[in-house]
């Protein structure tokens, strides 16, 4: 017989945690009223979204929505410049790597995380009050959105980038700020803009709903004519915001390979 | 001293690149009508919003409504990705280049592609006639939304594995159901279940959104408080939906942290 070695007993995560998790789904579904046959009875009324959905009307969306896809573009390549520059210094004081204040990394990294909590749209529409309504509430909801992301992936980055050049720095006799900016800098530089398109994608795909709460963009015009179920007017937009995201992401390709 | 100076074809990409960003904003700005005395006035205009909603409202009847639409927005984004996992785990297989034949593979993909480009919002405008407005719709739109996501992510992962077991199975005469179940998914279930756990964190942000067209959750709380200017109870809506999203991302993360990276040893 040849000698199988025992299995080792499954962690205390898999015993409790599986049948935690499916108890939880269970009860989720209850909650949400997940039902099927109320599902498949009214079936039929997709047809009030589906039908004009697939049936755009190019002729209308290319007439009406120029400014607003324009509109949709300026707020969104204004507010991840503006917010990725607030997040590139931040990011330092929230990495372990460059702030060796326990206390002051503390702060910045739970600064970080408190904006990265509140949705987009929360965002928007906490603008849209304070600044009244318009495409400057929904550039400073994004601003906080790219602050957010980019803090959390930049100074994830810094955290674990190579040492090796900033001892290096230190040994010449740099200050810590000195170091900082010509050892860790260059390190992430490449990263940072590989992110920054990302999160420009990412705020010309979130602009689209900033309209919903009166924020400016293109959403604005989905909204309206959302409410008067003219879904055939909203599918040109939604392939067209789609051709710009390839387009962006097709860019940040042809970028990222001249950089990294 | 002696410094080797910067190639010529780096400076004019750098200064290219730094007029076309401040170019871009300017564009931005100007088209946007953001004028500086509008920047300047903002931190005052935000400070008076942020300055009405305290104190909180801390009634015993603004929680009695609030506490159920965050925890609904909890179940939504729960019930969205478990619907998101269970459909997205084996569509990821057919769409593994490495597991499924090519074509299966490309048209699977392209279907992934096309759900993905659906916003949960559009989805949801979709669901709505069908469903009604409520918990059920957001679901289903956050669901539907996330086999695309996380049937891509999966499959990447599956296209990402070692090749090795796989030959070693087969060599011992295993079928090609045993690779899959004895080389395959051991091999990803741990990367796939953390991606699960990743989704469900977006989910959940995008749960609390979904309430603003009627879809459930914490959104239409927070946009009718803002409406009927009813300040410090929108106050404390946003507090409920932080302390809900910390609370459930730090649960999350831990458990991702767990299963990556194992059990750490007791020194």
């Amino acid at each position: 017989m040849t000698n199988i070695p025992k299995k080792p007993p499954p962690s205390y995560l898999v015993t409790i945690g599986i049948p935690f998790a499916i108890l939880f789904t269970l009860f989720s579904f209850q909650r949400v009223g997940f039902n099927l046959q109320d599902f498949t009875e009214n079936l039929a009324n997709r047809a009030i979204v589906t039908d004009p959905l697939f049936n755009p009307k190019w002729s209308w969306a290319w007439e009406n929505t120029a400014d607003a896809l324009v509109e949709t573009v300026q707020i969104a390549i204004l507010a991840s410049i503006v917010g990725c520059a607030f997040a590139l210094p931040l990011s330092f004081y929230a990495s372990r790597a460059t702030n060796l204040n326990k206390y002051s990394y503390f702060l910045y990294k739970s600064f970080l995380n408190l904006v990265r909590t509140i949705p987009d749209l929360f965002w928007a529409m906490l603008f849209t009050v304070a600044v009244g309504i318009g495409p400057f509430a929904g550039v400073l909801a994004l601003i906080m959105f790219s602050l957010a992301i980019m803090g959390k992936l930049l100074s994830e980055t810094i955290d674990s980038i190579d040492p090796g050049p900033m001892e290096a720095a230190k040994a010449t006799g740099s200050s810590h700020n000195q170091t900082v900016f010509t050892s860790a800098l260059p390190q992430v530089l490449p990263n940072f803009t590989a992110y920054f398109l990302y999160i420009f994608e990412l705020c010309i795909r979130a602009s689209v709903i900033l309209g919903l709460v009166g924020a400016g963009g293109v959403g604005r015009i989905i909204e309206t004519q959302r409410i008067f179920l003219r879904f055939d007017r909203i599918s040109p937009i939604i392939v067209i915001i789609l051709v710009v995201v390839i387009l962006i992401e097709q860019f940040s390709v042809w970028i990222r390979k001249r950089i990294l | 001293m002696n410094i080797p100076k910067q190639p010529l074809s780096h400076k004019i990409l750098k200064y290219t690149l730094t007029s076309a960003i401040i170019f871009a904003s300017l564009w931005s700005a100007a088209g946007l009508e953001i004028t500086i005395a509008r920047i300047i006035d903002a931190p005052r205009q935000i400070g008076i919003l942020v300055g009405a909603m305290f104190p909180l409202d801390t009634s015993q009847e603004a929680f009695d409504r609030i506490i159920p639409k965050v925890f609904e927005s909890l179940f939504i984004a729960w019930a969205g990705t478990v619907i998101g996992a269970i459909f997205s785990f084996p569509i990821s297989f057919l769409a593994a280049h490495n597991v499924a034949a090519g074509a299966v593979s490309r048209i699977t993909k392209q279907i992934l592609n096309a759900i993905r480009a659906f916003p949960e919002l559009i989805l949801a405008f979709v669901f709505l006639p069908i469903t009604g407005l409520g918990a059920f719709t957001g679901t289903l739109a956050l669901g539907i939304h996330s086999i695309g996501t996380l049937g891509k992510l999966s499959s990447e992962v599956i296209e990402g594995i070692d090749e090795g077991p796989l030959e070693a199975i087969k060599s011992s005469g295993g079928s090609k159901i045993n690779e899959l179940i004895f080389g395959v998914i051991p091999q990803v279930m741990p990367t796939i279940t953390s991606y699960w756990l990743y989704r469900f964190e977006i989910n959940l942000r995008a749960s609390a959104v979904l309430g603003v067209i009627g879809a459930g959750g914490v959104g239409q709380e927070l946009i009718n408080q803002l409406r009927f200017r009813d300040f410090p109870r929108a106050g404390t809506v946003l507090i409920c939906t932080i302390v809900l999203v910390l609370v459930a991302d730090a649960i999350s993360a831990s458990i991702r942290n767990r299963i990556i990276k194992g059990k750490v040893a007791k020194s």
